[in-house]
């Protein structure tokens, strides 16, 4: 019965508009992102940049920390991240001051205008070959310990509303170094060798889909809840002898199977890019990559996504789970913009790894990874089971709450 | 005009007060998500263009919602008064009420010491609310499906950050934060016919059915 149900709803689910539009936009997300995609050739040297890499010195966080500092500063503006969320903070005269008295103290930079003029020599600086897209990096003042620096440093994070470039969490994130000829073989060896090239195109591939995926299913997953309803067909499918467990689970394995599939195809692209490289380069490439890939990094957020989706539109027979979903893509999208490098996954819904590089940082970060997607695979599991008891009950004439709780109190009354 | 007024009535009675409440809830939550205080005029512009704008996602696409249900829908067509001139009353509802929210916002922001220039921010983000909810109308009025009435909105706006400047134009939603207002006309243009085209598809389907 689940076999032949499922199949039917897979063929729905292609008859429906909603599902060539969501597939339309995937394309759409992967042309204009990934269309061009060039594969990594390997670092030569005598480059002019290599890029930056995090480094841990104590030093050389207080020089980045005290730069940025500087930086914002004088711009009179600083970038937070209080729930995770991008947010700019504009200080009153008061606590200006007092982070003007922290930058003296811990960097010897008296007042604005001096904080100016270090900007000023930056810039000029800046056009030195060799120095191009270096940030600032400021001296610590005399005698400051690393301790008493951390100190102050917690003290302007609490005065920017917590979140801000001074807190712990993102302190060691400041201290960027450029990377040299032999980091960035280092980083491509990475890929070649622990990614088998096609690991770190497959992250990317991720990165890319995981945005539109992220909310995509859930227009799917509320179409197919309100379906019955607007043709009418609800009480009638309900009296049959089908299960609900069957019914629900069908819809729900059809709509996962049927929002991955184009996300397979669409990874051929990216996949026979990186085959025609390895093969020319001899690279033993990994041609699973992007299917482990797919099922290990997007399908917990497609689940998720779908599963919320029916659960909310069972529950209340409304289009409220595109709201609900809409609000929550806002705040993973934008909680994430700060952890785009990879290594930071946290509890997001939405992963973000937007390079073919940092194979480190993913492998440190591959528990909380991990973690991250079990959890929304079981919630998604639950929500579905929640939904299978919400459709049981209605079929039971129980909790059909559009409608009748107004119209209830109103006999009442 | 009374007639116009009942409908605007039972329209803010019924219809619309859940939609209101998401709206005035996005707003209130944005003191905890974004900056709402001493912002420079770049800033200020993000927090509306990217944030405020999108109650027009939330309170413009549902004008047909209504009738959504075919039972009520074929009662509907059988009354006297003209269907353009029913859902012309809600959008046009349905804006002042965007315009209300905007306005007490944009105060908000000015109590907050935020420096903008008030009246083209306040018009330039009313335009992005009105395409973003015009986009909605359209593709309801197109599909006779309130979830594409969403969808087609929020695919616009995730591409919109996504980079769309490049292959959007001057549909780009997000040009004040550049400083441009250029783009706001063409908007407030493509709202115009957006609207009255999702309206004249919603009739036209209306009279198929009737026949």
């Amino acid at each position: 019965m689940l076999g032949q149900l499922f199949v039917r709803e897979c063929r729905q689910t292609a008859r429906s508009l909603i599902f060539w539009l969501t597939v339309l936009i995937l394309i759409f997300d992967f042309t204009t992102q990934l269309g061009e995609m060039e594969i990594d050739e390997e670092p030569q040297p005598g480059q002019e940049s290599y890029g930056h890499r995090q480094s841990k010195d104590p030093d050389v966080i207080m020089r980045s920390t005290l730069g940025q500092l500087t930086e914002e500063y004088v711009r009179e503006n600083y970038t937070t991240y209080p729930i995770g969320f991008y947010k700019n903070v504009t200080l009153n005269e008061e606590n200006d001051a007092r982070i003007g008295e922290i930058l003296e103290e811990t960097a010897g930079i008296a007042g604005r205008e001096s904080a100016e003029q270090i900007m000023e020599e930056w810039y000029a600086a800046r056009n030195e070959p060799g120095l191009a897209g270096d940030s600032l990096k400021v001296e610590p003042a005399d005698g400051l310990t690393y301790e008493h620096f951390t100190e102050l440093m917690d003290e302007a994070d609490k005065i920017l509303g917590g979140g801000s470039n001074y807190g712990k969490e993102y302190r060691e994130k400041n201290a960027q170094v450029p990377m040299t000829y032999e980091d960035a073989v280092k980083e491509y060896d990475a890929l070649i060798e622990e990614d088998r090239l096609t690991g770190g195109y497959a992250r990317l591939f991720c990165d890319y889909m995981v945005i539109f995926l992220g909310i995509l299913p859930v227009f799917l997953a509320v179409t197919r809840g309100l379906r019955d309803r607007r043709s009418m067909m609800q009480e009638l499918i309900y009296t049959r002898k089908c299960s609900s467990l069957t019914v629900i689970v069908s819809r729900y394995l059809a709509m996962l199977v049927m929002l991955t599939l184009p996300v397979l195809i669409l990874s051929l692209n990216p996949l026979l890019k990186c085959m025609s490289y390895a093969g020319k380069a001899g690279i033993a490439a990994d041609t699973l990559a992007f299917v482990k890939y797919t099922f290990g990094w997007l399908f917990p957020t497609i689940m998720i996504v779908s599963a919320l989706g029916m659960f909310l539109t069972e529950l209340t027979d409304t289009a409220a789970a595109v709201l609900v979903q809409g609000a929550w893509w806002f705040i993973a999208v934008f909680g994430g913009v700060d952890r785009l490098s990879g290594g930071m996954y946290g509890w997001n819904p939405m992963p973000r790894h937007n390079t073919e590089l940092n194979w480190q940082g993913f492998h440190d970060g591959f528990a909380q990874l991990a973690a991250n997607r079990l959890l929304y695979t079981v919630a998604a599991l639950l929500l579905v089971l929640l939904t299978v008891l919400i459709y049981s009950q209605k079929r039971k004439g129980r909790l059909h709450i559009r409608g009748k709780i107004l119209a209830n109190r109103k006999s009442k009354s | 005009m009374e007639r116009y007024w009942q409908i605007e009535k039972v329209n803010l009675k019924y219809h619309i007060p859940l939609h209101i409440l998401v709206s005035a809830l996005l707003l209130l939550m944005s003191p905890f998500l974004i900056g709402v205080a001493n912002l420079g005029a770049q800033d200020t512009a993000k927090a509306l263009e990217m944030y405020v704008a999108l109650i027009g996602i939330v309170l413009l696409p549902p004008v047909f919602l209504p009738e959504q249900n075919h039972d009520i829908r074929d009662l509907v067509y059988t009354k006297y008064l003209n269907g353009p001139a029913i859902y012309l009353v809600r959008i046009l509802g349905n804006i002042l009420l965007m315009a209300v929210l905007l306005g007490l916002y944009i105060g908000m922001l000015v109590y907050n010491e935020c420096e903008f220039p008030v009246g083209k921010y306040f018009c330039g983000t009313l335009t992005e609310m009105l395409f973003l909810g015009g986009l909605g109308v359209f593709f309801y009025g197109l599909c006779d499906n309130l979830i594409i009435g969403y969808m087609a909105p929020i695919v616009y706006y995730i591409a919109a950050i996504g980079g769309g400047e490049k292959y959007m134009k001057m549909f780009y939603p997000f040009s004040m934060v550049r400083g441009s207002y250029g783009e706001k006309v063409w908007l407030a243009l493509g709202a115009v016919i957006l609207v009255i085209g999702g309206v004249w598809l919603r009739c036209r389907r209306k009279r198929r059915l009737v026949r």
